[in-house]
């Protein structure tokens, strides 16, 4: 186990430092996987903004280990759950447990409890399963039994899911991909990476590169930080004119729901702290829209998985062109 | 000071100023009191707060002021509304001449307010509402200011242009806004004590002495103010009544001038009978306005009964009583600035008074001649009249020969020993009262009685009513005809009997009269009742049409009422919404204009729908040497636009300035480098 790189600052994030926190992380992530810098970026934005990530990618690329590498980083307790077709919602949020003993029931936190939660291939657990998941997701919170038991905060959820292979699959509902605050995929690295991988990692995890940059309680304070930036009317309308223009495009069968445009705004104002501001500009939600909008809108066209994702961040892209920008 | 603020008070002073004026137009404020304010206002305006040190000490002149107006009302000179309002527009001078702050400022405002109240009592003519309009707006504009005044950070320079257009456009809309409330909107009738008795701007200008002097002074002829206003019932009709309007008759003239036989013959009556008349007597609703100057009271020829007159002077209205003087005139027993009455007057043909009933020195004077009479005038009338002796015709001769063989003319020749000879045997050319002194001796000379008449001829259709104008003033001849009584025969050419003035002036007059009469009857007049009869008339179906009743559906005009609203409604509507809807081009955005036009201009061209922040980017990864430059600007620009810190006053100027010099810098190097290779 690694030991912080540093001892955290006492001082909270300001819009002016928050980026030099982010930036660490970030570059933590670039160590895990190498030659895919925009995704660290948008990884770190996902979670400052405080949504949930889901990754989309065949297998092999590195989904786990970056999702490893984002809770060593930024110092945040992990579970990574493997979903499979016998999952059961009590295998993953725990279980009231009878203490001979005392004669009573006690809980037990399943897997859940923890801050970064990697639900690896949730698409093959059974439809219950994955919404037990996602409603712990949207609540921040499990009850069972009449009982409300908090999640630690931060808490994050990392999918992912194979894209191509849907054999013995239930995939997710649109309405249940809403909730996730960006998806993106990290796709094959260059071949120069993996030339740089062969020769240098030599069996090595990838993962003893990454340091502990950041804590729960920053990413926490980030989180807030985010919330708080500035929003101008100009732009939150120029939010909700892309999202009628989603709604109202031909080849959009249903555009951008009230969920996504708020999504885009939180992860707008988390994007915007990239660039030491207080506030959020167009270009951030530009920067932000395709991997916060691209699974949430449904084409007419019956393709799936990555052909859908592919076609619909190019609608979106042109949308992008044809909404003129606040100026 | 600010600029803005130096515009906001003297917009503030020139309102005060136009309230003062709407009670000045009444003409019945002190004169004193007239000076005092002027030279405030003109101090104010000149910048001179002349009281802005020792407000306090100043104020004691105040109590000085209101000792002395309190001082003339008490003595009874007067009215107790005027010195009010005096003392309001003293209260503004003073508060025009104190340190201009919030307070004043207030003080100025609510003290215009006063005397614009102060004005609608006092006279409420129509030169009243255009002072008050101008009023209203001045001051709402002055308010307006200040309010962006208090708005605008200390230092920073007022936006005076930018913020007027649309403040203009909202004052508008409030004068819109305050008509329509006017009409529609339910009002209280406060009767106010009601000194309205304008006596205009300037002194009376007829007026009716004991004597007519021939070869008098003034041109009166061309004087075109209205005197007397009046309504007729029966309503005659058409545009000119040419009708005689008598005021009083002369008896005796001494070979330079007339003076009656007589004197007060009926003292204070409240209705005066001057004859008896039948049932098809003309009735008369007359309003003598302060221009007429006189106390004698004028009806159409010939009255028979005069009364419920009121005289309206500084002090309030009353009612007045009326005298009854020899020679048929009636007069007010008091002084008035103005009044008005009801008479009834026979049909014309002749007044009914038989000699023999007319008192012993009227029966006198009536074949009286002076005593130097020039003997040719008894025998030019003897060879004109060739043997006439029936009084009518005599007269109608002489008064055709006078008309055909002497000239009007206003030009008068002064004073001259016998006027009258002058008159038909030098100049053979006069006006009316000498061709009405000429007939009347004429007739004299020949044994028939006759007399001179004055009054008015013509009367002139202003909407419903007849006016005189101070021109109208003339002169005829009465013939005592047995039967008949006094006729009055007219020996003044026909074409110069009523007022004679230039024709566009008489054209703008006639506008100008309009004006006033639609004034007076739209606004000063209008009353509840006449708002119910607004509202009426647009859903009523019009009296008289049974069809119309029957179909018991609003008329065509109610309809088109309702589309005309409608249309306003929605053109307004479509004003409003497309105004709110338009992106307001802020600074930012101007901003980003310039900054666009002066990247273009170092052929740095944004493409289509990429933001200055995406251009920005694109130039840093290019590592395009005007980076350097332009980050901080597109910075500066964001914060502007989204960031809620709006550029400073001259800021924009200034990065503008910066980026253009980079962006010479970087056309003089590429320049060169295309050189060198």
């Amino acid at each position: 186990m690694n030991q912080p790189a540093r001892v955290l600052a006492a001082a909270a994030p300001s819009p002016a430092t928050a980026h030099t926190t982010m930036d660490r992380i970030a570059a933590e992530l670039g160590r895990a996987v190498q030659g895919k810098e925009a995704q660290a970026r948008l990884v770190t934005t996902c979670v400052v903004s405080g949504g949930h990530l889901l990754l989309e990618d065949v297998p092999g690329v590195g989904k786990t280990t970056l999702a490893e590498a984002l809770a060593r980083s930024c110092g945040l307790s992990f579970a990574r759950i493997q979903f499979t077709a016998d999952l059961m919602p009590a295998d993953i949020l725990g279980a009231q447990i009878f203490q001979a003993q005392t004669a009573t029931f006690q809980f037990r936190p399943g897997p859940l409890f923890r801050q970064l939660v990697l639900a690896d291939e949730l698409n093959r657990a059974p439809p219950r399963t994955q919404s037990a998941l996602l409603e712990a997701m949207a609540q921040g919170q499990v009850s069972l039994d009449g009982t409300t038991h908090a999640l630690p905060a931060p808490f994050t959820v990392v999918a992912t899911q194979n894209p191509v292979d849907f054999s013995g699959t239930y995939p997710l509902p649109d309405s249940q991909l809403d909730r996730f605050m960006v998806r993106m995929s990290l796709g094959h690295p260059a071949p120069e990476v993996e030339a740089r991988l062969l020769a240098t990692r030599g069996g090595a995890p990838a993962l003893d590169a990454v340091k502990t940059v950041s804590s729960p309680e920053e990413v926490a304070q980030l989180r807030a930080l985010a919330a708080e930036q500035r929003l101008d009317p100009a732009v939150a309308d120029y939010v909700v004119r892309l999202a009628r223009a989603t709604r109202e495009h031909g080849d959009i069968e249903r555009g951008a729901s009230t969920r996504a445009v708020l999504a885009l705004g939180a992860a707008a104002r988390a994007q915007s702290l990239w660039e030491a501001r207080d506030f959020v500009t167009p270009g951030d939600v530009r920067a932000v829209l395709v991997p916060c909008w691209a699974h949430r809108v449904l084409l007419r066209s019956a393709v799936q998985g990555v052909t859908a994702r592919d076609e619909a961040a190019h609608l979106l892209e042109e949308l992008v062109r044809k909404v003129p920008a606040p100026r | 000071m600010r600029q803005g603020a130096r515009l906001r008070l003297v917009l503030r002073d020139l309102a005060s100023g136009c309230a003062f004026a709407s009670m000045a137009v009444s003409g019945q404020l002190p004169l004193w009191t007239l000076g005092l304010y002027c030279v405030g206002l003109v101090a104010a305006l000149a910048g001179k707060r002349l009281f802005a040190r020792r407000a306090k000490l100043t104020a004691l002149l105040l109590l000085g002021v209101a000792a002395v107006l309190v001082l003339n009302v008490t003595s009874g000179t007067l009215n107790l509304v005027v010195a009010a309002c005096a003392f309001a527009g003293l209260i503004s001078a003073h508060r025009l001449l104190s340190a201009p702050d919030p307070a004043t400022d207030g003080q100025v405002h609510l003290s215009g307010l006063l005397m614009v109240a102060g004005g609608a009592a006092l006279s409420g003519e129509l030169v009243y509402g255009l002072f008050l309009i101008a009023f209203g707006v001045l001051a709402s504009l002055s308010l307006a200011l200040g309010v962006v005044e208090a708005a605008v950070p200390e230092g920073e320079p007022l936006p005076v242009r930018a913020v007027m257009p649309p403040l203009s456009v909202g004052v508008g809309f409030a004068v819109a806004g305050a008509m329509a409330f006017f009409i529609l909107f339910p009002r209280l009738n406060w009767n106010m004590t009601g000194p309205r008795a304008a006596p205009g701007l300037g002194p009376a200008t007829t007026g009716f002495s004991n004597t007519v002097r021939l070869g008098g002074t003034g041109t009166i002829k061309g004087n075109p103010r209205v005197v007397l206003r009046a309504t007729l019932n029966p309503d005659p009709g058409g545009d000119a009544l040419g009708a005689y309007w008598i005021g009083r008759t002369y008896d005796i003239f001494d070979g330079q001038e007339w003076t009656s036989a007589g004197g007060v013959k009926r003292m204070r009556e409240p209705l005066l009978t001057l004859r008896p008349g039948g049932d098809n007597l003309v009735h008369q609703r007359v309003e003598l306005l302060p221009a007429y100057g006189g106390q004698t009271l004028i009806a159409l020829e010939t009255p028979s009964r005069l009364g419920n007159a009121v005289a309206n002077s500084t002090t309030g209205s009353r009612r007045a009583p009326l005298q009854e003087m020899y020679g048929g005139e009636a007069r007010f027993a008091e002084p008035g600035l103005s009044y008005s009455y009801e008479a009834y007057s026979l049909p014309p043909g002749g007044s009914g008074d038989s000699f023999r009933r007319l008192p012993s020195v009227e029966q006198d004077a009536l074949l009286a001649l002076p005593e130097a009479l020039d003997p040719r005038v008894s025998q030019t009338a003897a060879r004109i009249l060739n043997g006439e002796r029936e009084p009518l015709a005599a007269a109608q001769k002489l008064a055709a020969w006078l008309q055909r063989e002497f000239t009007y003319t206003l030009e008068l020749s002064g004073d001259h020993d016998d006027p009258l000879a002058d008159f038909l045997f030098e100049r053979k050319a006069g006006h009316c009262e000498h061709f009405a002194t000429a007939l009347t001796l004429m007739l004299r000379t020949q044994g028939i009685r006759a007399r001179l008449a004055t009054g008015f001829f013509g009367g002139e259709r202003v909407n419903d009513a007849y006016i005189l104008r101070a021109g109208d003033a003339h002169a005829w001849t009465h013939v005592l005809v047995p039967e008949r009584g006094f006729v009055t025969v007219d020996a003044t050419p026909p074409a110069h009997r009523p007022s004679q003035g230039s024709k566009w002036v008489q054209q703008l007059l006639a506008l100008y009269e309009a004006l006033e009469s639609r004034w007076r009857n739209s606004v000063v007049d209008y009353s509840f009742r006449d708002q119910v009869d607004v509202a009426r008339a647009l859903v009523r179906p019009p009296k008289g049409s049974e069809k119309a009743e029957q179909r018991r559906l609003p008329p065509p005009r109610a309809w088109g009422a309702a589309l005309v609203a409608g249309l306003v409604v929605y053109v307004a509507w479509r004003a409003v919404t497309r105004l709110a809807g338009r992106p307001r081009p802020l600074d930012a955005t101007r901003f980003v204009d310039a900054v666009e036009a002066v990247l273009a201009s170092a052929e740095v061209s944004r493409r289509t729908e990429e933001t200055l922040e995406e251009l920005d980017a694109r130039l840093a990864r290019e590592h395009h040497p005007l980076t350097g430059a332009l980050s901080p600007v597109t910075r500066r620009y964001l914060e502007a636009r989204f960031g809620g810190r709006p550029l400073r006053q001259g800021e924009a100027r200034q990065l503008l300035r910066t980026l253009e010099e980079a962006v010479t810098q970087h056309t003089r190097l590429t320049a060169r480098a295309s050189r060198a290779s």
